[in-house]
């Protein structure tokens, strides 16, 4: 029965162009996620997306991502924070930042998530914030043919796990998210700058970090040399408003929400600090 | 020449000589291996607690390779009963849940939340 179950799932799984080479995961879940995929379809094609210029989402992806998110959620509750969709059909999960180590294990390890390749770390930097970066991860999961992308946070003093240990592809990543945002990650085998140049001062995309840098350098005839100094710019600072005064494309402003929520099931009853 | 004809007569005896995958080398028990290595998940699975969702689901799965793998002992039916690559690959699988459970078991991944998000900070767009 179960079996049966899983192999409807997975004829029903994907619609997009790919092949369906990948197995599908195969939970006792299954099953709800079938009920929901067959409730959810008959209200939702009324809704369909008939704009030409507006990208269409397949229901049955969204759906399965959203239970996707919930497994995670439900399997490491004592670090996911949230769980979210953005852009239509890209599943996040939002993490403390001392769960990094564990939730990669899971992803990479799991039978049901098989995220074995890292595809990139990027960070974000929000300074009104108090703790001001993201430092966002983004999986492939070849076996299953879906990607995640997990969020976490720090601020400038607080060290990161580095996960090293579980993708070596983590490597030169972290020390790209070091060098531009100067985020410290602990247990890293060798955090060397490796973007800027020998000498350079600073982290360049950090938003307080001013476009002409710190430093400029130049050749100096009489010291024969290349010579550091601080910049100095006849003009301090100067205002440019390039934002245009009319909306260029007002349709299509609210075509897609940003973020929406993953519905969680909070309240476990081992909720213990 | 003769070596293909060898090759082929392999084939044809159903031995693997490769896995066509870098690295990853025929596996020449799987059986044993595979059921070890769920023996020790299934081990290190029972002691959490029993309403942890990663429990029930990781032993739902594992139970369902065991009898699998009691079911047939011919390779090329439970590779696609188990439908998850070549068994070689289902081995590397089998260590790495292996691991994950161990992990999991040290960090005692079931506990309520460690730390809430500041109000603000995945408020996005800002």
């Amino acid at each position: 029965m179960a079996f049966k179950a899983v192999n409807l799932f997975r004829a029903m799984g994907r619609t997009s162009a790919w092949p369906v080479v990948a197995a599908s995961r195969s939970t006792d879940r299954s099953m709800p996620v079938l009920a929901r995929t067959l409730a959810t379809e008959a209200p939702e094609a009324p809704q369909e997306e008939t704009r030409p210029t507006v990208r269409k989402f397949d229901p049955i992806q969204r759906s399965n991502l959203m239970d996707y998110g919930q497994y995670v959620a439900e399997c490491l509750p004592k670090f996911v924070q949230k769980v979210q969709l953005t852009a239509g059909d890209e599943l996040e999960v939002l993490i403390a930042p001392e769960g990094v180590l564990t939730v990669m294990t899971f992803l990479k390890n799991h039978h049901n998530a098989q995220f074995t390749n890292l595809v990139d770390i990027a960070g974000v930097d929000m300074p009104t914030r108090e703790f001001r970066f993201e430092v966002v991860y983004n999986f492939l999961s070849l076996r299953f043919n879906s990607r995640i992308r997990v969020k976490t946070y720090t601020d400038e003093m607080t060290p990161i796990e580095s996960i090293c240990s579980i993708f070596p592809a983590a490597n030169w990543y972290e020390r790209e998210v070091f060098d531009m945002f100067g985020v410290f990650f602990v247990n890293h085998p060798d955090l060397r700058r490796i973007l800027t140049d020998y000498g350079f001062e600073g982290h360049p995309l950090r938003k307080d970090f001013p476009l002409s840098g710190y430093l400029e350098c130049r050749y100096d005839d009489e010291l024969a040399r290349v010579v550091y100094e601080p910049v100095e710019l006849a003009q301090e600072y100067r205002k440019f408003d390039l934002a245009a005064p009319w909306e260029q494309f007002p349709n299509f402003r609210e075509s897609v929400p940003a973020v929406e929520d993953v519905p969680l099931e909070k309240g476990e009853p081992e909720k213990t600090k | 020449m003769a070596t293909w004809k060898a090759a082929g007569d392999a084939a044809k005896s159903a031995i693997k000589l490769s896995t066509n995958l870098t690295k990853l080398e025929v596996n020449r028990n799987p059986h044993h291996v595979l059921g070890s290595l769920y023996t020790k998940t299934l081990r290190a699975l029972a002691k959490m607690p029993q309403d942890y969702a990663y429990r029930k689901h990781t032993e739902a799965i594992l139970n369902d390779r065991v009898s699998q793998l009691k079911a047939t002992t011919d390779l090329q039916l439970l590779e696609k009963n188990i439908n998850c690559g070549q068994i070689e690959e289902v081995v590397i699988q089998a260590q790495y849940e292996l691991r994950l459970a161990r992990h999991l078991l040290e960090v005692k991944s079931w506990e309520g939340l460690i730390e809430e998000a500041k109000p603000n900070q995945w408020k996005w767009p800002m």
